[in-house]
């Protein structure tokens, strides 16, 4: 898997700089009414580690998300996952637009 | 599930062709009015947003997407973009029964009376009132979305519109937040709930109120409504969830899985029946979803409605 290092100041255009905030603490996953998979924690370590191949490869899940808010209003570091998730699914629709 | 790019093409595409979600002809769509007394001019446009007048082809659809959903059908819905979208949508409309469609009319009848009972003064313009594009904005077509809205937003302000009603939460989150961000046009806007003023009466019941993610937890208004309704004497159960804590309906989910939105509506339903009130909903997305899983749900604007 090829890591891209630019990947998290690509994402500022989409949902701002705040997935380098997480701490990976789990609070959202444990919120998240979806119980799937470490949702959204995994994703946002994929943007923190700049796995956006990964993220690419996985993008369906994204629109599992019900962009109900839960995880934002309780993440104790304030990273906003939930507007994340949104930057992603724009970042894949753009993505895909463009190929 | 369904191929999430499939789905935003063709509601991007019927929104940007029709300025619907669904590709239905408006006149189709927003007759509500038709039968109401409403001024042309006033301090206030009552914007609905069409999401009320949406909801029962909501339903339509969800039901029919429901029997393909992960079967070997379910990668042809990526022909359904090339159908021209006012064709694919007068025939959804053919689908969905007219008393539906009349039902769903009864929430935006019951708020003009109760604004009236409370002296706003208020106007409607059908031309003015627009489908928000709010989907196509959590769907994470943000293009689609700002070209929308820039349009909606163009016209509301060539008409000289500065204060807004807004009656569901997905119209009122899109004016409010989002319109300034993506338009350039900011526009002051108030849930209707917000304006009533009610005269008490003692209506002695206790209800359960499902509150709304953007109303709950994004705009955080919950109290607003619990205030209206205990004037008329109207108690509200506690719940854990609830307010800004709320649970989501699973209503978001019901285009690209309407499986997945139907486990999350089970629980939710739990929740709301745990107190053994009667359920009141404040959004057509939650109220259509929540009856999809038997719930029995009745519209705040109903309740409030029958006990003034």
């Amino acid at each position: 898997m090829i890591l891209d290092t630019d990947f998290a100041d690509e994402m500022k255009q989409y949902s701002g700089d705040t997935a380098l905030e997480c701490f990976n603490c789990g609070t959202c996953a444990a919120l998240c009414p979806l119980f799937h998979d470490n949702f959204p924690r995994r994703m946002i370590r994929y943007v923190q580690v700049g796995a956006k191949e990964r993220i690419l490869e996985n993008a369906n899940e994204l629109w599992r998300c019900l962009h109900c808010g839960l995880c934002t209003h309780t993440c104790p570091r304030e990273a906003d996952p939930g507007e994340i998730i949104l930057g992603l699914k724009q970042m894949v629709v753009e993505t895909r637009r463009r190929s | 599930m369904f191929n999430p790019t499939d789905i935003i093409d063709i509601l991007a595409n019927n929104v940007k062709k029709t300025r619907g979600p669904f590709g239905i002809p408006k006149f189709i769509t927003n007759r509500w009015w038709k039968t109401e007394e409403i001024p042309e001019k006033g301090e206030y446009l009552l914007f609905t947003g069409l999401m009320y007048q949406l909801a029962p082809f909501i339903e339509t659809s969800t039901r029919h997407l429901e029997r393909f959903e992960d079967t070997r059908w379910a990668d042809e819905i990526r022909f359904a973009r090339f159908v021209p979208p006012r064709l694919s949508g007068t025939g959804l409309a053919a689908m969905t029964p007219i008393f539906k469609q009349k039902q769903a009319q009864k929430a935006l009848k019951d708020i003009t009376r109760l604004l009236k009972t409370s002296g706003t003064d208020f106007f409607y313009r059908p031309q003015l009132d627009e489908y928000s594009g709010i989907l196509l904005y959590d769907m994470g077509d943000r293009q689609g979305f700002a070209d929308h809205a820039r349009y909606v937003a163009e016209n509301l302000t060539k008409a000289g519109v500065k204060k807004i009603i807004t009656v569901d939460p997905h119209t009122t989150y899109a004016l409010k937040v989002l319109y300034p961000e993506y338009t350039g046009e900011t526009f002051e806007v108030i849930p209707y709930f917000e304006l009533l003023a009610l005269e008490s009466k003692t209506a002695d019941l206790e209800v359960t109120l499902h509150d709304p993610c953007f109303f709950g937890r994004y705009l955080e208004v919950s109290d607003v409504p619990r205030a209206v309704l205990s004037n008329l004497g109207i108690r509200t159960s506690n719940l854990r969830n609830d307010q800004v804590f709320t649970s989501c309906c699973g209503g978001p989910a019901e285009s690209v899985s309407p499986a997945l939105s139907r486990s999350i509506m089970e629980e939710r339903k739990k929740e709301l029946e745990t107190p053994g009130h009667p359920i009141v909903a404040m959004c057509p997305v939650c109220a259509g979803n929540l009856k999809r899983s038997g719930a029995q749900v009745e519209d705040l604007s109903a309740v409030l409605a029958r006990h003034v």
